[in-house]
């Protein structure tokens, strides 16, 4: 399995402050760009109009109704109902009543069929209320202003916060509702079509990951990670068997919770095997676990476990274990004063090979009801679903439906993971070749990435203008949210309960730090604006 | 606000509208000023272009002003709280498709921040102003016929009880009876102190119901003042009296004659088609099936 939860250590205090720099770093943009826009189609009076507006703003939030945001809410809700925006139920309808045809026989179900099962639901539904809410968003103010009909709504008392406002909360409602029934359906079909002896598969697991991985060499040294097998993929190091190699992980916070009902410690692992010569092929690989605590020079091993490739291993620690004829109590004698619990991972057959990363191995916490995870991994669509409608919304009160909806969609497409990550190493100079235009210069000249190029004037123009646009990039990696926060079916899918700190607050945080952007953005652009459709 | 206080007031207004690349296209609006007072209807009358409706969307803040001032009710036209006492009918009913008449109502009242009780009791009683059939009351506003358009139209344009009704060619696209209702609401809201300002081509309708009128052509004030003081001619008389005899009105020449009165014509005042028209549908009502053809070649 390479499922790799990205570490994240909840600090509320610096969490807060990356919050309030982000918050900050967007509106402090989005001003800036509205300074700009006034500025050249107003000249110098724009930065009074601007200075007007800002306080103008700041008037109107401490005069926002309730009941005018809420009118306009039911607007857009009653709008997006009657112009058929639930019709998505019968592209819905057909995908279940015919999925099951293509999705093997659901009487031999095994664990990664229920995770096919799972995936399927979660990413139709995603797929289907996503496009829903980008074209609703999208082109509703647009409309709006084609057809005039805002103008009966800024004539009366209504203020352009509670105009951005009323159709946000509207359109979100207006996805969750679609959302709701879609899940509902999709849980009972999920339930439905795994037989009853394979619904204990249906489960969340809770994992505790270790927060630190370190490896020691074949000589017992300290190294950065295990051997390389020659695999190009490196999530895994590997640890030679019968030398000193060792993988150790230290787990921090350790008490009485991390205990099944049993009083059992439970390990789960994935660890995946190499052979470096045929053997017994029908024998597996062996390892074992030690726990130690350096404080009191205590150490505990557990026998000889075998490898199980390609599948889930859970190995149970009693509470209580003997070593040289003295029971200890895990909790008491193996966690150290600072409650960490540290773990090391040998490989016992010789000239054989264990590989592993962080996340192969987690103690288990008692599981979670699987409706439990589901809903928490709807819970990270329906925000996905608000970010999409706050950005489409805000760019919609600046341009036209059809380029805001494209707008939307990119910036929802470089949120992605895979896009965002080599958004990352474009910023942060791990892509050879250099910048765009040194790219392009390349390209045409037929050289390749690490060839030297010649240090002439042409080229610091092309290397100053590479540096802009990677300025302009960083702002856009930074502005533009990171999806994979969001991405809660993919632990639900994989069996995991969806994680609070990994998950559920990071992708809360990033949704609220886009309100206030994007709430002053659709104001300035309903206020600096005519709205005379042209 | 006393009875001669303006309500709104117009400064040196221009409005130039320019292309994309920021380059004046066209002016619309050059120096216009004015004032409109407390209780008084007044027309903004002009030909298509003239700038009236422009003038009418600077006044909402739908546009901005490229050079001049506007006070309305004592505050700006960028000011959101003056709309609280404003009422306006656009020149089309721009308004929701999808919803149905006392949704649109119900819609637009709680936009003024007004009460379920008061919604609904101001919805009941504007529906019945505007004579929209109770019937058509829960259709949507995509169904209905351009007049009923028209009449909800001016339905959420009262919805706040305004001081201040703005009217853009509030009977376009009516039938003479909505015509004749529409006016008999604008002389009704004046009645009721308001002041309304409509802006119209159709100039009987303006001269039926305005107190003041200004002329705009070019986007340029060409005129201002009274509709009964403009529309005197000062250099005629005119005397009206019941059915005379036929000697009586010979002698009546001859008298004017004597006096040194040029062009006198005696004859019969004709009525308006409107009142015709009125008058006819009001029969039809009172006695279906009644015919009354004078013309018997139009029939044949």
């Amino acid at each position: 399995m390479y499922f790799d939860p990205n570490e994240y250590l909840l600090n509320p205090f610096i969490s807060f402050l990356n919050w309030v720099v982000v918050v900050g770093a967007l509106t402090f943009v989005v001003l800036f760009v509205s300074m700009l826009n006034l500025l050249t189609t107003k000249g110098m009076s724009g930065i009074g109009i601007f200075f007007d507006e800002l306080g103008g703003m700041a008037a109107d939030l401490f005069q926002l109704s309730p009941r005018r945001i809420w009118a306009l809410t039911r607007l857009t809700y009653t709008e997006a109902i009657r112009r058929k925006a639930l019709a998505v139920f019968v592209v819905f309808g057909l995908l279940f009543m015919f999925a099951g045809w293509f999705m093997g026989d659901s009487k031999e179900i095994k664990p990664d069929q229920v995770k096919v099962y799972i995936s399927f639901v979660l990413t139709a539904i995603s797929w289907l209320t996503l496009p829903v809410v980008l074209l609703l968003c999208c082109f509703g103010i647009p409309e709006d202003i084609r057809l005039r009909s805002i103008h009966t709504v800024v004539t009366k008392p209504a203020r352009r916060v509670e105009i951005v406002l009323g159709r946000m909360i509207g359109i979100w409602l207006i996805g969750c509702l679609v959302l709701t029934v879609m899940a509902i359906v999709g849980h009972f079909w999920i339930v439905r079509q795994i037989p009853a002896d394979s619904q204990p598969l249906l489960t969340c697991r809770v994992p505790v990951y270790g927060t630190e991985m370190e490896f020691l060499d074949r000589e017992g040294n300290s190294a950065r990670s295990g051997v390389n097998v020659g695999d190009i993929w490196i999530f895994r190091s590997y640890i030679e068997g019968a030398t000193k190699a060792r993988a150790r992980w230290r787990f921090i916070k350790v008490d009485e919770s991390v205990l099944d009902s049993d009083g059992n410690l439970n390990f789960e692992n994935s660890f995946s095997a190499f052979r470096s010569y045929k053997g017994d092929m029908t024998r597996p690989l062996f390892y074992d676990i030690k726990l130690y605590n350096p404080e009191k020079n205590l150490a505990y091993t557990t026998d000889p476990q075998p490898v199980n490739e390609f599948r889930h291993k859970l190995d149970k620690i009693p509470r209580k274990v003997t070593v040289d004829d003295v029971q200890y109590d895990i909790l008491k004698d193996f966690v150290t004063a600072n409650k960490d619990l540290l773990i090391e991972v040998s490989c016992i057959d010789r000239e054989q090979y264990i590989g592993m990363a962080r996340s192969d191995l987690f103690i288990r916490m008692p599981d979670r009801p699987f409706w439990m995870g589901y809903w928490k991994a709807i819970l990270g669509i329906s925000l996905t679903l608000l970010l999409i409608t706050m950005i489409g919304v805000s760019a919609s009160t600046m341009v036209k439906g059809p380029i805001a909806a494209v707008l939307t969609f990119v910036i929802y497409f470089l949120s992605l993971k895979d896009n965002h990550q080599f958004m990352d190493q474009l910023v942060f100079g791990q892509v050879q070749g250099g910048g765009f235009l040194e790219s392009v210069y390349r390209l045409v000249m037929h050289l390749g990435p690490s060839a030297e190029l010649p240090a002439n004037p042409a080229f610091a123009v092309i290397q100053f203008f590479d540096w802009l646009l990677n300025n302009f990039l960083w702002l856009c990696r930074h502005v533009i949210p990171y999806s994979q926060y969001f991405n809660m079916p993919e632990f639900v899918a994989n069996g995991f309960d969806v994680p609070l700190d990994t998950s559920i607050i990071p992708s809360l945080l990033v949704t609220s730090a886009f309100i206030i952007p994007c709430v002053v953005m659709g104001y300035f652009a309903l206020r600096i604006r005519e709205l005379e459709s042209k | 606000m006393s009875q001669s206080e303006a309500v709104i007031e117009i400064r040196n207004l221009s409005k130039v509208y320019r292309d994309f690349w920021g380059r004046p296209k066209v002016r619309a609006l050059n120096a216009l000023s004015l004032d409109i007072k407390k209780g008084e209807v007044f027309g903004l009358l002009g030909p298509n272009g003239s700038g009236k409706t422009t003038t009418l969307k600077l006044l909402l803040g739908l546009l901005f002003p490229t050079e001049g001032e506007i006070k309305i009710l004592g505050k700006s036209a960028a000011d959101v709280s003056k709309n609280e006492r404003i009422g306006y009918l656009p020149e089309e009913s721009y308004l929701y498709r999808f919803l149905n008449a006392y949704e649109t109502l119900d819609f637009y009242g709680r936009l003024f921040n007004m009460s379920a009780a008061q919604r609904k009791e101001r919805s009941e009683k504007l529906l019945d102003l505007v004579k929209l059939a109770p019937q058509s009351r829960r259709r949507q506003l995509k169904e209905y016929s351009k007049g009923m358009t028209r009449r909800i139209g001016v339905a959420q344009a009262l919805i706040n009880d305004p001081d201040l009704v703005m009217l853009d060619e509030p009977t376009s696209g009516l039938d003479p009876l909505g015509n004749r209702d529409m006016k008999d609401l604008i002389l009704d809201l004046k009645a009721q102190g308001k002041t309304v300002l409509m802006c119209s081509h159709l100039l009987a309708d303006v001269q039926d119901v305005c107190d003041r009128i200004a002329i705009l052509y070019g986007g340029e004030l060409k005129v201002m003042g009274r509709v009964d003081e403009l529309l005197k001619a000062q250099d005629e008389t005119q005397i009206r009296s019941s059915k005379l005899s036929e000697a009586a009105e010979k002698e009546i020449q001859d008298v004017l004659k004597r006096h040194g009165a040029t062009n006198v014509k005696v004859d019969q005042p004709t009525a308006s088609l409107e009142d015709l028209f009125l008058k006819t549908v009001q029969e039809s009502r009172e006695r279906p099936g009644h015919r009354n053809v004078t013309d018997h070649q139009s029939v044949s």
